[in-house]
């Protein structure tokens, strides 16, 4: 009888979850303009996009997104949340302030910083080159499109971490930090030897779900360049998109985000075996 | 990926779903709307609901609107056999895989029953016609042509030019006196860069040539179009779309233009909806020319665009109340009160407009456009915008490899040669629009 309070979330993970991805990972093999009956075509999309030079523009931008994300929010997230456990004055008040960018419409986030930071017509930017100075709005250069959607995207980002973080750390044992008081330990000793091995499940679940995060970006990418410009901020779910609803190839679309899943699975596979080896540990 | 899977396979069809068939469930003749602001919805249900369920009793029209989605929405309800009775679709590149899937009703019987075959250009007609059969009427047709900023012309002693030659002349003294030659950009929408594609297109290559091309009997890598791509990658390199072109939207174009930021602006017919708002009383004056051909090439080319279609789902339960909306959109009297209302957006090709009357408030200009152009279209002076006669694939690629041209990330001739092959596979798998014969 107990069997059956799983069933509901069976039922809405075969819903919603399973048969979809099923239907995805099979469209993957015809080709398909979303009206029309499907064509099966074999392998026909993947070796499509083994030549499509976007396609490799568009991992390689995941794979630096990737990076980038395990690293600079991950790193000031832990710093701020250590300075928050040790100077706890204000700890709530600043918590607040950095949470904020998160519980704002990313849309919203994405237009302010196109229209009012960016833009060399109506935002900070063009109030600087009016003032003289040689700025560029950093959406509108190949070289640097993508670190200027990053740049909206980490801003809006670490705050999360940082109070993901801040919880993790306050569960640490406090005898475990006294006495690394009392033997003296610096603010970096403290945190290579207490509080980020005591926190080591949490940053790892972290940066597990940054790499499956990084592999899904979509939504600044597409609000602030749809990919360009000439393709120099593709990622991977842009390009699938793009292949769906603008160039009703649905297949193309599917073999891409069958691409996207092998990444989120392995990271996933990944997690998995970490979480078997502590919980045997 | 499971998220992703679930917004493209299952999000649209779960969503669209329930409501086509509470829809029809009321008896009501469904059409389905795009985007449209509290305002403009206002002047929907005033102009056409309001006179359509007055002059119909007994018929009841209810309008939905799906704001950007409209189109994702569509394709996966009528696909499902749910869809509305009236299909508005993004445009006749749609048309044919909807015909050809069964989706679509053929309209010819109605179309004798209410005399469209009349009432409307013949042109258009012929590009909503799938294997020989009516299955689309177009919503509005538009145009390219070049705004420019008639006051500061005038103080600078300039004159609109007459030819492409004469663009450029000017284009070169408003560099030199600091002023941008193009208000241009496509922040927002990059869609507006197959604006200037389509025009050199068609004002350089010439619409015989794109006539050609659009049939299969001229690559896309001919040296008419290699010419005109190539003029058009010399203007962004001299500097004409300026360093912002990427920051800047679509109405702030409008703006650079009325500040005399800009001088001139290549841009469709629907930015007549912003010229009022920048272009005011006391302020600078708005001009409005074709798109200069080639010296000696003769008249501007106005390319031919359709933005959208009316169709019947082949599922309706009420296809003579779905041709009933129809004709009365297509009426001197729907005409009339959408125009004056809404400028730019309902120009439905009516081949006579003698019963049309305009208010007052409408922008001389912008009649004086429309009537330039209905007489360009009437007289086969008409050439073909990218969105409207190429495939999806196709069109996609046109707009964003263009970028790398003008980036330096690619040449001319590679670009038009993953153009051409890009439109070869979708000919081959018959998607390329319907083309009425010049």
């Amino acid at each position: 009888m107990h069997r059956l309070f799983v069933l509901p979330t069976i039922l809405i993970n075969a819903v919603i979850i399973v048969i979809p991805a099923l239907f995805t990972v099979a469209l993957a093999f015809f080709r398909w303009d979303g009206i029309s009956a499907p064509v099966f075509v074999g392998m026909a999309n993947f070796h499509a996009l083994w030549g499509d030079r976007v396609f490799w523009t568009a991992l390689g931008n995941n794979i630096i997104w990737t990076a980038l994300f395990l690293t600079v929010p991950i790193g000031i997230g832990l710093v701020v949340a250590t300075m928050l456990l040790v100077a706890r004055r204000g700890a709530m008040f600043f918590q607040v302030i950095y949470f904020l960018p998160m519980v704002i419409a990313t849309v919203v986030l994405a237009r302010v910083w196109q229209g009012m930071i960016y833009s060399p017509i109506s935002g900070v930017n063009g109030m600087l080159q009016r003032m003289g100075f040689p700025t560029l709005d950093p959406l509108t250069q190949p070289s640097t499109a993508l670190y200027g959607i990053a740049t909206v995207d980490l801003w809006h980002w670490w705050g999360f971490l940082c109070v993901i973080f801040f919880a993790a750390l306050r569960q640490v044992p406090q005898e475990q930090i006294e006495s690394a008081r009392i033997e003296g330990a610096s603010f970096w000793q403290m945190m290579r030897y207490v509080l980020l091995p005591g926190i080591r499940p949490t940053i790892t679940l972290m940066m597990i779900m940054t790499v499956i995060w990084s592999f899904l970006v979509f939504d600044f990418v597409y609000i602030l360049t749809q990919g360009g410009p000439a393709f120099s901020s593709e990622v991977l779910s842009t390009l699938a998109y793009r292949s769906a609803f603008y160039d009703l190839a649905v297949g193309k679309a599917a073999a891409v985000a069958v691409v996207i899943s092998v990444f989120g699975l392995a990271a996933t596979a990944f997690y998995i075996r970490v979480q078997g080896r502590e919980f045997e540990q | 990926m499971k998220r992703r899977t679930f917004i493209m396979t299952g999000t649209a069809l779960g969503a669209t779903m329930p409501f086509a068939r509470i829809a029809r469930a009321d008896g009501a003749i469904s059409w389905w709307y795009e985007t449209a602001t509290p305002e403009q919805q206002g002047i929907i249900a005033r102009d056409i609901v309001e006179p359509f369920n007055a002059a119909h009793p007994g018929e009841t029209l209810a309008i939905d609107y799906r704001g950007d989605q409209l189109d994702n929405q569509l394709r996966i309800a009528m696909l499902s056999g749910t869809g509305p009775d009236i299909v508005y679709t993004a445009g006749p590149a749609y048309v044919a895989p909807m015909a050809h899937a069964g989706q679509l009703l053929e309209l010819d019987d109605f179309a004798a029953q209410f005399g469209w075959n009349d009432r409307i250009l013949p042109v258009f007609l012929e590009m909503g016609r799938y294997d020989g059969k009516l299955y689309a009427l177009p919503k509005t047709y538009e145009t390219l042509g070049l705004f420019y900023n008639a006051s500061l012309l005038a103080e600078h002693g300039w004159t609109p030019p007459a030819t492409i030659e004469e663009m450029e002349t000017l284009a070169d003294a408003m560099l030199e006196a600091g002023i941008l030659p193009f208000a241009s950009g496509n922040a927002q929408w990059r869609g507006n860069n197959e604006h200037y594609v389509s025009l050199a297109l068609n004002s350089i290559a010439g619409p015989e040539n794109v006539y050609k091309a659009l049939k299969g009997e001229l690559p896309w890598t001919a040296a008419p179009f290699v010419a005109a791509i190539t003029r058009l990658n010399d203007w962004w390199q001299k500097g004409y779309f300026g360093p912002n072109y990427f920051s800047i939207s679509t109405e702030q174009m409008v703006v650079e233009l009325a500040a005399g930021r800009a001088g001139m602006m290549p841009s469709g017919t629907w930015q007549f909806e912003n010229i009022p708002t920048y272009f005011t009383g006391d302020g600078p004056e708005a001009g409005f020319v074709g798109f200069p051909s080639l010296a000696g090439a003769g008249d501007p080319i106005f390319p031919l665009g359709v933005g959208s279609t009316f169709s019947i789902a082949a599922s309706s339960q009420n296809a003579g109340g779905a041709a009933a909306v129809i004709d009365y959109v297509f009426s001197d009297d729907a005409y009339s009160r959408l125009n004056t209302d809404w400028q730019g957006e309902w120009n439905m090709p009516l081949a006579d407009l003698s019963g049309v009357t305009l208010g007052d408030g409408v922008l001389p200009l912008y009649t004086q456009a429309m009537q330039v152009l209905a007489q360009s279209v009437s007289e086969n002076e008409y050439g073909y915008t990218t969105w409207t006669f190429l495939p999806p694939a196709t069109d996609s690629f046109l707009i964003n490899g263009i970028e790398e041209v003008w980036l330096g990330r690619r040449t001319v001739e590679d670009y038009l040669q993953e153009l051409d092959d890009t439109f070869r596979q979708e000919m081959g798998e018959g998607k390329v629009p319907a083309v009425p014969a010049r």
